[in-house]
């Protein structure tokens, strides 16, 4: 078990993936961290030195990810709600934003459209 | 919001969707009535801002104000055009 940024990750666990298990850090973004500290794509998180281990999640916090990344989402919804804009009543009212039919299939905007969106 | 997406929605080179609206500016102490229009698609610019719009959802005239951080947006946008489904609404 070895920690980055405050989460436990399994040791079999491939670099990439975890970092790609942060919210708002994909995959463009997880190689070029690993560019940036020579990690080769296929590493596991056992081989790690715990060097880069410490350098990894000094990156990390510095980046605009997880709550960060979150409250950047929900300000935009709240700004466009708080506007009274047709974006914003959509979102509130948990129906599809951009024109899509609501007569069925709509599981995605239920889901995901609120002004406190998570995700 | 990121910068690129308003370069997204039109070409460069058409510019700002400008619609010739009858824009007087008031002078100071004096009302000026609210700008009637039909053009639900004119971008809201920077000068419009403080100025009062009536803007048509096919029925009827919604009143809008424009402030700053609607600079950038159409003015069809503050004028819901859809009535919400309410059952045995009488």
């Amino acid at each position: 078990m070895v920690f980055i940024f405050g989460v436990n990750f399994n040791e079999q666990k491939l670099v990439k993936k975890a970092l790609q298990s942060f919210y708002a850090l994909g995959p463009q973004t997880a190689d070029r961290i690993l560019a940036k500290y020579s990690i080769f794509p296929g590493a596991k998180i056992g081989t790690l030195p715990p060097k880069t281990l410490t350098a990894l999640t000094a990156e990390l916090s510095t980046m605009n990810i997880e709550s960060d990344a979150r409250r950047v989402l929900q300000d935009n919804i709240k700004r466009l709600r708080d506007m009274g804009t047709y974006r914003g009543r959509r979102h509130a009212m948990g129906l599809p934003v951009r024109g899509q039919r609501t007569r069925n299939q709509t599981q995605s905007a239920r889901k995901l459209n609120k002004v406190e969106r998570w995700g | 919001m990121q910068p690129t997406r308003c370069l997204l929605k039109r070409s460069v080179w058409k510019g700002p969707h400008i619609v010739p609206l009858p824009i007087v500016r008031p002078e100071p102490g004096k009302r000026i009535a609210p700008i009637r229009t039909q053009a639900r698609s004119a971008t809201i610019l920077p000068n419009f801002v403080g100025l009062k719009f009536q803007v048509h959802n096919g029925k009827v005239y919604h009143d809008v104000t424009i402030t700053e951080e609607m600079v950038g947006h159409k003015l069809g946008e503050f004028s819901p055009t859809r009535k919400t489904f309410i059952w045995d609404r009488k």
